[in-house]
């Protein structure tokens, strides 16, 4: 039953009327890997993560987690499964410590084990200074703290996480994805959607899923690697300026130019792979840039995803 | 592992009590309104009342009685509509609620009015509802007054009413069982219906869905706290009668409470169907009024239902607030008990399961 894959899904698809809102969808993950599943907003992630959670069944295919048939098993899979969605889905009139208690409750535990737990998930998330507080009045960070509490209070093998740092501050996204690592070094398997690029890149393994379909899976490693994301015959390079947007706009006139952007305080470009650092500097001079500086770089996962979902978009 | 459809009751029935508990607004409404309601329908006006469900004891069979009854029903006042062998039956159809008001014509009236003597009828009134005892009365004065066909001096009939039930008429005696489905309606049913809109609009119902908690665990869990409330208000309304208009129960308090279960059931389950169909808040607070005006109007809580039109009289036998005013005024009023309410009690019980099936089913889907 436990093959190291917590996530498997066998041509998962479903469909609402003549709208397929997941085609076919296969994707392994693997126990206690961090698995980041990406895509634009209405790509299908949503109705994906909720057939895996139980809460719709598929049209056709299959699906297990953690070991158990997703529409056969439901219960076990419920279960066994944390979920923590991106809007905060606690009661804001209860406490902290009576959310605690209700969601315990709600997965059956009950007596010293409930006490135990409660404390184990209070120490993780070190929310011992407002225990007596309603979750209504806990700053953003706080209440993700909490809602990862309530969901892992259960001691879930695999946690959903969907889009669990949208509109938080930056600390605290980085407080919250320090506990994430925690949870994964104990072995749990975390299931994650997001939009940051640099959550992304923390992530074991990637699948990005567009119009419904599976595009590309892999390491952010192999990603970068794809040949869709740096055509044959060009290569990438950053230019920094000291005004990055007069430069942006002056490089993109230039012919060996086939997309810029800029990241940051530099511009990246990709260029024809015959066209030398040193044309690419000339044309910046000529244009009134001053003190251009050139370095080759790799793509970054924001990269791949621009030039995947261009790729798409033009067929 | 089969799924526990009752999981989760006791964590939901704690987590809904904390929820009523510390929303002022549901609190306030809980005492408030009982308090204002009783207050102001304790002194409620009259309305023209006709056509109220009379029986008749004829014990002359003559052509002059007959003539009588047509001319009580001429005034539009009564509707003969029953007979009854006796005085007995008459008086067990009144407590059963089959009819409001009961005429009986003795042996010698046909004898009595030929002879130009002063005849005599007797008429039994139930006076649980105060307007139609009012009119009842009405209806012989209109006969008294009207002209006679020669040699028949039926204006000279010697009318001796006797109210049952409620001797003095008392407008709070009939407003203060009524109101207590009233107030049971409209506090229960706008509770419930809040209470899935608001946890899917707040994101917490998908967050209850990926959990192992059962259907009817959740389902129960947050009628369960207003299941109590209900016992706490028909205790206050109860209550206030008692102190504020001297109303007494006539009959058994434990069945009172008993045959209003399924009443309180139905109501919770109305609001729970409002619940799963409402988009939002704001929308299931409208639907839930809109659900209040027939049970005010057509239910018999105020107008009598022998005033409406027929198919309006069907409608308000698939009201709830219907059977259970029967069940209420049965118990306070006349002191009836299970042998005369139980058809309403029935009723109650068939619509509350209706109303659950339909809510539970409708749930189901608006998760998905």
């Amino acid at each position: 039953m436990s093959d190291g894959n917590a996530i498997k899904t066998t041509a998962l698809t479903k469909k609402f009327g003549d709208f397929t809102a997941v085609d076919a969808l296969e994707i392994n993950v693997r126990k206690g890997s961090i698995f980041g599943f990406l895509g634009p907003n209405g790509s299908g992630k949503s109705t994906a993560i909720r057939m895996l959670a139980g809460l719709l069944t598929p049209t056709s295919g299959q699906a297990t987690v953690n070991g158990f048939d997703v529409v056969k098993d439901s219960e076990a899979v419920k279960q066994s499964i944390g979920y923590m969605s991106q809007s905060f889905a606690l009661y804001k009139d209860l406490s902290v410590l009576e959310n605690l208690d209700f969601f315990g409750g709600v997965y059956g535990l009950k007596g010293a084990h409930l006490e135990e737990r409660k404390q184990a998930v209070i120490d993780l998330v070190g929310i011992h200074p407002y225990l007596e507080r309603r979750a209504g009045l806990l700053s953003g960070g706080w209440r993700q703290r909490l809602a990862l509490a309530a969901a892992i209070i259960h001691e879930p093998e695999l946690l959903f996480l969907d889009e669990p740092t949208a509109g938080i501050d930056p600390v605290a996204r980085r407080d919250l994805w320090d506990l994430l690592f925690r949870l994964a070094a104990e072995g749990k398997t975390l299931f994650v959607t997001t939009h940051y690029m640099d959550e992304a890149e923390r992530c074991d393994d990637i699948a990005y899923i567009y119009l419904s379909k599976l595009m590309v899976k892999g390491s952010p490693i192999e990603l970068k690697a794809l040949p869709e994301v740096s055509p044959e015959g060009t290569r990438r390079v950053a230019v920094a300026a000291h005004r990055p947007a007069l430069a942006l706009a002056a490089l993109r006139q230039a012919k060996f130019v086939h997309d810029a952007t800029l990241v940051e305080s530099e511009v990246h470009l990709v260029v024809d792979a015959s066209t030398s650092d040193g044309s690419v500097v000339d044309f910046a001079k000529k244009a009134g840039i001053e003190d251009p500086a050139i370095r080759p770089i790799e793509p970054s996962l924001e990269d791949v995803f621009v030039a995947l979902t261009r790729g798409l978009a033009k067929v | 592992m089969k799924p526990n459809l009752f999981n989760g009751f006791w964590a939901v029935t704690v987590k809904e009590f904390k929820h009523l508990l510390r929303d002022k607004g549901s609190v306030g409404l809980a005492i408030m309104l009982p308090i204002f309601q009783v207050v102001m329908y304790g002194y409620a006006i009259d309305f023209d009342v006709r056509h109220i469900t009379t029986v008749l004891v004829d014990y002359d069979h003559s052509r002059e009685s007959r003539e009588y009854v047509a001319r009580l029903h001429a005034t539009q006042y009564l509707d003969f509509d029953r007979k009854a062998d006796n005085e007995a039956e008459a008086v067990q159809m009144l407590r059963a609620n089959t009819a409001r008001v009961a005429v009986v014509i003795p042996p010698d009236f046909s004898r009595n009015v030929l002879a130009g003597k002063r005849a005599q009828v007797g008429v039994l009134v139930d006076g649980s509802d105060s307007q139609v005892s009012f009119r009842a009365r009405t209806a012989f004065l209109g006969v008294q007054a009207g002209s006679d066909p020669p040699a028949l001096s039926l204006s000279n009939v010697d009318v001796r009413t006797n109210v049952l039930f409620n001797p003095t008429s008392k407008t709070s005696t009939f407003m203060i069982p009524g109101l207590i489905g009233l107030i049971l309606q409209i506090v229960l049913v706008s509770l419930t219906s809040g209470s899935i809109v608001r946890e899917r609009e707040q994101g917490s119902l998908e967050q209850l869905m990926v959990s192992p908690v059962g259907k009817y665990g959740l389902i129960f869990g947050k009628l369960f706290p207003f299941m109590v409330l209900a016992i706490g208000q028909m205790t206050l309304v109860l209550g206030l009668g008692y102190f504020l208009f001297d109303v007494t129960v006539a009959g058994n308090l434990a069945l009172l409470y008993a045959c209003t279960f399924p009443f309180v059931l139905a109501s919770l389950s109305l609001g729970l169907f409002i619940s799963a169909v409402a988009q939002n808040q704001a929308q299931a607070a409208q639907l839930s009024t809109f659900a209040f005006l027939p049970a005010i109007l057509i239910s018999g809580f105020i107008f009598p239902r022998e005033t409406m039109p027929g198919f309006l009289q069907l409608v308000s036998l698939a009201l709830p607030l219907t059977h259970e005013l029967n069940v209420l005024r049965g118990i306070v009023v006349r002191g009836a008990g299970l042998a005369e309410l139980w058809p309403s009690v029935l009723a109650m019980w068939v619509i509350a399961g209706l109303l659950l099936a339909a809510a539970s089913a409708k749930f189901q889907k608006s998760i998905a």
